[in-house]
């Protein structure tokens, strides 16, 4: 292989060597895009699960069927959301009985109704700082945490609505609360996504007649490929749970996610497949251009292998280039993507607010796009430009092989 | 094979489907002979060239070239008893474009391990023997047809060759040019003992050479 000869080739036969390359880039641009806009999906959808640290929920949803469009009639004060009963302590044994369980959190979920609206109120667990809702206490605007009973946090939009600030006090199922910080929720994290935040005790002493409970379980998994086994095992060991992953959101997203994931496979293979054929049919016709001068290598004593080595050394180039140019548009492209918004619907037992509450919309929160751009995509995209040109040289040579320097000569 | 012959054809014969191109030719070239043959477009001449230079199979008959049959080899030894053995010459000089006049000189010392200084020096060498000295960057579109030959007669003996054919070689240049082309391949043969087979069509260039071999239709003339 002369490396002069490789790079005066691709210099002098610009239009050639464009026309290589831009196929080249196109067929990467449009694998790398498409690849990393499916994971921005996948990401998005394991948002909200992955905000609170956790794995898998629990919940126990209320036996009676319900119209959840329309309040009953009753409803005033404290009371449990109807997806989210109470856990037994029996529940909690069980649970705790199944292995591969590496931290569990609990909370309780409350809703008081008032007299021209609602709040959402959410006692979290502060002995497990890393699961469950109480990592919203990350994303503290002003002030700090609970860190004695008495004390709430409030939702900064919340807390404007309701024209509370730092320091001031709020009632709550009749006690006062000292608002010591507001917080503003993260994008994707609607299942931790309550009005008012307290310590566990703070919010069992809120519900009447009862101590120690809690109607949510966060669990975080020693292996998360575990997952559907563990699900499958928590629903047969507890009769009527709901068990909830990253996968309700999908499930419910059902078609565009669950599209995306294998359309991004199918689609960028054909894209990739498209670009293969061309850069091979181009890179062949470029043969047939050049088979005077495959004439002349042969007669003056270059063998096949020569020749072969010569142009894979010219295809090798023009991928690396290709490919190079196809990361960077494909770059930009899922750059230009992120900017987009996607709606993600929370299913109903994992919503924290209402079903027949006026905005009861937020169920449907939209979410930007996480477009990230992962080494391994880019270097699974070089490979793939290499694997191209290697495949265009491996026809190139078989072609060139069966060129006979006479034959060639001769038509001149 | 006798001795003194580099090159040897018995009863070589090539046909292109029902088409008998050579007709049973035999032929020899001496080491340092200067062999022309002439004959009208389309005797069979080229052909008979390509039979001999091992750019071509024979149907029938056996080419011995300096002591080797190379009648049986595949086309990957053609190709390296080429690179070792033989120079070509061509009636449109078959430059590479994009390749400068030393780079072309150089071509056939690209698949043969050395430094590229070493092909440079050697390319520029043979470049100066034929007065070319000042063009050696030029690539072949800047280059007048003489100039263009005399670069293709340096490339012919790049690789130290034991014979060499030249197809034509004043075929595409006029008269003058000519002229000076075929001093040059003179000269190669009377100061450096270059063995060579020309073909041409003009019986007045055949006449350069120690001994002239008159084809017709496919045979040589007695």
């Amino acid at each position: 292989m002369n490396y002069i000869y490789i790079w005066k080739e691709i210099r002098h036969h610009r239009h050639r060597t464009l026309v290589n390359v831009l196929g080249i880039a196109v067929g990467i641009a449009l694998f790398v895009s498409i690849n990393a806009v499916s994971d921005a999906y996948q990401k998005a959808i394991s948002l909200p699960f992955k905000n609170i640290g956790a794995d898998i929920v629990v919940q126990r949803a209320e036996k009676r069927s319900l119209d959840a469009a329309q309040a009953p009639a009753s409803m005033r004060g404290i009371r449990l959301p109807f997806s989210n009963q109470i856990l037994s302590s029996q529940d909690m044994e069980k649970l705790k009985t199944i292995s591969g369980i590496d931290a569990m959190a609990t909370s309780l979920l409350l809703w008081e109704f008032e007299k021209g609206g609602f709040k959402t109120i959410m006692g979290v667990d502060l002995t497990a700082p890393s699961l469950g809702p109480i990592k919203v206490k990350d994303w503290l605007a002003q002030g700090r945490f609970p860190a004695k009973t008495g004390e709430a946090v409030l939702e900064k939009h919340f807390a404007k609505f309701h024209k509370v600030k730092l320091k001031d006090t709020i009632m709550i199922g009749g006690h006062s609360f000292n608002v010591v910080g507001l917080l503003e929720i993260k994008e994707g994290s609607q299942v931790a996504s309550a009005n008012i935040y307290l310590p566990l005790a703070d919010a069992q002493s809120l519900l009447a007649g009862t101590t120690g409970n809690i109607n949510t379980v966060y669990l975080h998994m020693k292996n998360p490929a575990q997952i559907d086994e563990i699900k499958r095992q928590i629903s047969k060991t507890l009769s009527g749970i709901t068990v909830t992953s990253s996968d309700s959101f999908l499930e419910l997203m059902g078609g565009m996610s669950q599209i995306s994931s294998q359309f991004s496979l199918v689609v960028s293979l054909v894209a990739l497949a498209g670009a293969f054929f061309l850069i091979i049919k181009t890179m062949i016709g470029n043969l047939v251009e050049r088979s005077r001068e495959i004439g002349i290598l042969k007669a003056v004593g270059w063998t096949n292998s020569d020749v072969q080595k010569q142009l894979m050394g010219e295809t090798f180039l023009q991928s690396v280039m290709g490919g190079v140019a196809g990361i960077a548009a494909g770059y930009l492209i899922s750059y230009l993507l992120g900017y987009l918004s996607i709606p993600v619907s929370t299913p109903w037992e994992l919503n924290l607010t209402p079903a027949f509450a006026k905005d009861a919309a937020t169920a449907v929160k939209t979410i930007r796009l996480p477009v990230s751009f992962s080494a391994g995509l880019m270097a699974a995209a070089l490979v793939l430009s290499l694997f191209a040109g290697g495949l265009a040289s491996y026809f190139m040579g078989r072609r060139m092989s069966k060129m006979k320097p006479v034959d060639i000569l001769r038509r001149l | 094979m006798n001795n003194g012959d580099i090159l040897m054809g018995v009863n070589l014969s090539k046909k292109y489907s029902n088409l008998e191109v050579v007709k049973d030719v035999s032929l020899n070239v001496k080491e340092g002979e200067f062999v022309s043959l002439v004959g009208k477009s389309g005797c069979g001449k080229t052909t008979l060239l390509s039979l001999l230079s091992g750019l071509e199979k024979p149907t029938k008959g056996q080419v011995t070239l300096n002591s080797k049959d190379i009648t049986g080899a595949t086309e990957e030894e053609l190709a390296l008893f080429r690179r070792e053995y033989v120079g070509f010459i061509f009636q449109s000089f078959n430059l590479i474009p994009t390749l400068s006049a030393w780079e072309n000189v150089a071509l056939p010392l690209f698949p043969i391990k050395m430094s590229n200084d070493q092909r440079r020096k050697r390319a520029i060498e043979l470049l100066e023997q034929m007065e070319m000295g000042p063009r050696i960057e030029h690539l072949p579109a800047a280059l007048s047809g003489g100039e263009k030959q005399r670069v293709a007669i340096a490339r012919a003996l790049a690789n130290h060759p034991k014979i060499v054919f030249a197809d034509e070689p004043t075929g595409n240049l006029d008269s003058a040019t000519g002229d000076a082309i075929m001093a040059i391949l003179s000269e190669l043969h009377k100061k450096q003992g270059m063995t060579m087979l020309m073909v041409t069509h003009e019986p007045e260039l055949a006449k350069t050479a120690d001994r002239v071999i008159r084809m017709q239709d496919g045979e040589v003339m007695k």
